[in-house]
C-alpha cells in the first residue's frame, strides 16, 4: 500500500475502527463487514500493527487473583472444546489452507485416499472457452475420482463423481475458493453427475477446489470443518 | 518469558482445548491486557468483567491466530482493546472518570523498560507521532490508549465533533505516510 494520503473512504474507517473512534452504528457496520471483506482485514491488521506499540507501551496492571477462577468458571463444557470456534475468518481461512496443504502432504491425504491433479492439455473446442475451468481429484493416483469442471459463464459447475467415496458416516463436501479467499460450498458431493449453480461470487474463475470431509449432510457452519482432504488450483479449459 | 514463540505454542495448544496452557497464558500477559483494559474502562470491577471476557475469547479464537498476521502479544492487545472499546462506546458499560493524573504517551513510548520486542517499530511510531502536530497527535493517543470518543476529544478541545474527525483523518493519513516512509 502507499504512503502519503488515504485512498478511499473504507481506508478512514479502517483506521478509525481500531483507533476505537468510529461512533457506534460504524463500528459494528465495519465489525461485520471484517468478516466478509479481506481487504478492509488487511487495513485494520496494518493499523493494528502500526499502532500496536503504544499497546505494548501501557504499564502492566495486575489483576485481582479471584480472576483466574471467575475465567476458568465460564469456560464452556468439554463439548465444547473440541471445536473452538473460529472467530476471526480470514485468519481462520489461512490456518485452515496452511492446514490443507500440511494434510496433502502428509499422512491425512493418505489417509483420505485422495489426491488431486489438475487436468492439463486441451479439452474438445467449444464455441467459446473463456471462462471455462477444470479441476479433476484422483483417487489414488491414475482413476479419476471427480471432475469439475466450472463454467463461470453460466454460472455452473459439472461435477462428475467417477470413484469417490466418503469415509463412513461422512460426507464429502466441495468448495470454491476464489480471489477472496472465503471457501463457498458446492455442495456434497453424489454418486451420479450433477450440475450445481455456483453461489454468488463465484465469477471471477482462478480459485482453488477443495474437497472436505464433513458430517453426514455437509458442514454446519457453511465452511469446512472437517480434514480438507485436497486443495487444488482449477485451471483454464 | 512470554516471547513470541512461547505465546504462539500456548495458543496452539489452547486451540487444542489445553485449559493449562490458558492459565499459562494468563499467567504470562493478563498483567499487560488488564493494564491495557484499565486505561479504557477505568472503572475497576467493569475492566475486571472485560479482562474475563477477553480470555473467554481468547479461548474460543486461540484457533484463528496466524503467525502470519502478526506477532502474538499484540494480536492479543487487540483482542483486549477491541472488547474494551466495544464496551465503552456501546454506552453499555460506564468508562469511568477520568484519571487525574493523565499519562504521556509519548513519553511512555521513550522509557525502555516498557514495549517489547520490535523496538525499531516503537521508535519509528514515536519518531512519526512527535513529527505530527502535538494537539493533534495527542488526540489519537488519547482516543488508542484511552478509549476518548469523537465527541469527548470535541469537548476537550472545544471544537466541533467534524473538526475532530477532520484531525484525526489528517494525523492518521500523515502518520501512515511517515511511518510507511521509515520503512
Amino acid at each position: 500500500m502507499s504512503g502519503g494520503p488515504f485512498h478511499s473512504d473504507s481506508e478512514f474507517r479502517a483506521a478509525e475502527f481500531v483507533l476505537g473512534t468510529l461512533p457506534v452504528d460504524e463500528r459494528a457496520a465495519m465489525a461485520a463487514e471484517l468478516g466478509r471483506d479481506p481487504v478492509a482485514m488487511a487495513r485494520v491488521r496494518d493499523w493494528e500493527r502500526r499502532l500496536a506499540p503504544l499497546s505494548l507501551a501501557v504499564p502492566d496492571e495486575n489483576p485481582p487473583p479471584r480472576l483466574w477462577s471467575a475465567i476458568q468458571q465460564a469456560l464452556p463444557g468439554p463439548s465444547a472444546l473440541t471445536h473452538p470456534a473460529n472467530d476471526n475468518r480470514i485468519a481462520g481461512l489461512a490456518a485452515q489452507v496452511r492446514r490443507w496443504r500440511t494434510a496433502a502432504a502428509g499422512t491425512g491425504l493418505i489417509a483420505a485416499g485422495l489426491a488431486l491433479f489438475l487436468a492439463l492439455g486441451p479439452r474438445p473446442s467449444e464455441p467459446d472457452a473463456r471462462g471455462r475451468y477444470v479441476a479433476v481429484v484422483t483417487s489414488g493416483g491414475d482413476l479419476p475420482a471427480l471432475i469439475v469442471s466450472v463454467d463461470t459463464a453460466s454460472g455452473t459447475a459439472q461435477v462428475r463423481p467417477v470413484a469417490a467415496k466418503a469415509p463412513d458416516g461422512r460426507s464429502l463436501e466441495l468448495w470454491y475458493i476464489g480471489a477472496d479467499k472465503s471457501p463457498k460450498t458446492l455442495g456434497l458431493i453424489g454418486s451420479g453427475a450433477t450440475r450445481i449453480s455456483l453461489p454468488p461470487g463465484t465469477g471471477a474463475g482462478d480459485g482453488l477446489i477443495a474437497v472436505s470431509v464433513e458430517p453426514q449432510g455437509g458442514s454446519p457452519t457453511g465452511q469446512p470443518t472437517g480434514q480438507v482432504v485436497y486443495t487444488g488450483k482449477l485451471i483454464r479449459d | 518469558m512470554r516471547d513470541d514463540a512461547t505465546l504462539a505454542r500456548l495458543l496452539r495448544e489452547i486451540a487444542a482445548g489445553d485449559q493449562s496452557a490458558l492459565r499459562v497464558l494468563y499467567d504470562l500477559t493478563a498483567p499487560k491486557l488488564f493494564g491495557i483494559v484499565l486505561r479504557i474502562q477505568r472503572d475497576r470491577s467493569l475492566a475486571e468483567d472485560v479482562l474475563q471476557d477477553v480470555f473467554l475469547k481468547v479461548w474460543q479464537a486461540a484457533g484463528s491466530y496466524v503467525p502470519e498476521n502478526g506477532r502474538p502479544l499484540p494480536w492479543l492487545c487487540a483482542i483486549a482493546r477491541n472488547r474494551a472499546i466495544d464496551g465503552v462506546r456501546r454506552k453499555s458499560e460506564v468508562q469511568g472518570p477520568v484519571r487525574e493524573d493523565g499519562e504521556d504517551w509519548l513519553e511512555q513510548l521513550a522509557d525502555p523498560r516498557s514495549g517489547e520486542g520490535a523496538l525499531l517499530d516503537r521508535d519509528a511510531l514515536r519518531t512519526c507521532l512527535g513529527r505530527l502536530d502535538a494537539v493533534q497527535a495527542e488526540c489519537v493517543m488519547l482516543a488508542y490508549c484511552e478509549g476518548w470518543s469523537r465527541e469527548e476529544l470535541a469537548r476537550r478541545h472545544d471544537k466541533p465533533v467534524n473538526t475532530i474527525k477532520t484531525w484525526l483523518h489528517r494525523t492518521l493519513a500523515s502518520l501512515k505516510g511517515c511511518l510507511e516512509g521509515a520503512r
